[in-house]
């Protein structure tokens, strides 16, 4: 009796799962992904307390973050956006001048990274960079300011 | 005259190369992707002027409710109680790598008291130069994490 093998075993190996293993991989990765912040304000910090310069409060320019997110300027009112302009014949005079920041200890760290921001574009608002932006620390205004 | 397809068409839709397109998708997600130190939700301060912050940099989040996580940029970030706390992390930092870079990643909300004990504990543990993360101006919130 002839007995003949009707099924036929295939030498392939089967890749069609393959793809729809590969894309469970992608939408994992889709999903899994975010999307982190990474760039930022760069700020250099003097390299110890020791070689901080003395700053004057007449040698400088000192700007006031309030609570409320006011701006006092050298002892005056003012926007935003009319910082550098009052900056830049002080500037033109002296291009070393310092220029302080000093924000309530309750104002938000928004408003200060606003004006430091601000401060930072005056390549391109006012034609050259301050050279002097500080930010004190409440510990270095007790212990060396004035 | 006898006129007949010698041979049927099978219709068959070929998906060999789907695999390797698949695959190379995936490679680029691999390589692109980047391991997230610090994944606290906070809503960054907006600037015009932004620098690419370094990788490996040490991090430091402060989230709106004023909580401090800290991070040397190798290991997820873990909380710490105040800056003090900093001060003493940044100190071990600086200490195995004197150029390290720090990156504070604080909510705009944030009272400036936080950030500035923040600074000051950097400054004390001679750090070099930090970075204020932000979002760039006109860029929707979306928790940038």
């Amino acid at each position: 009796m002839k007995l003949s093998r009707d099924t036929k075993v295939s030498d392939e190996i089967p890749t069609s799962s393959m793809a729809d293993i590969a894309f469970l991989l992608i939408i994992y990765f889709m999903i899994t992904t975010t999307f982190a912040a990474t760039q930022g304000l760069d700020f250099q910090l003097p390299k110890n307390d020791q070689d901080t310069p003395q700053i004057e409060k007449e040698e400088s320019v000192l700007i006031e973050i309030k609570p409320s997110g006011q701006l006092i300027v050298d002892q005056q009112p003012m926007q935003l956006d009319e910082i550098l302009d009052y900056l830049k014949p002080k500037l033109e005079r002296n291009p070393l001048k310092p220029v302080i920041i000093r924000p309530d200890p309750n104002a938000p760290y928004g408003d200060m990274v606003n004006v430091f921001d601000e401060l930072r574009q005056a390549e391109d608002k006012i034609g050259f960079p301050i050279k002097n932006i500080s930010i004190p620390t409440q510990r270095e205004i007790e212990a060396f300011w004035f | 005259m006898d006129l007949h397809a010698s041979k049927v068409r099978e219709a068959v839709i070929p998906t060999a190369s789907m695999a390797d397109i698949a695959f190379l998708l995936i490679i680029f997600f691999m390589l692109t992707m980047t391991f997230e130190v610090d994944k606290t939700r906070v809503t960054l301060p907006e600037t015009v002027v932004r620098m690419e912050v370094p990788k490996k940099a040490a991090y430091i989040s402060v989230n709106e409710a004023g909580q401090i996580k800290v991070s040397s940029g190798e290991e997820l970030s873990v909380p710490v109680a105040s800056s003090e706390d900093v001060l003493s992390f940044a100190a071990g930092v600086v200490a195995t790598n004197p150029d390290k870079d720090f990156v504070i990643k604080a909510d705009e909300e944030v009272p400036y008291r936080t950030v500035d004990g923040i600074i000051d504990a950097l400054k004390r543990a001679n750090v070099k130069v930090i970075y204020l993360l932000s979002r760039a101006k006109g860029q929707e919130e979306g928790g940038s994490s």
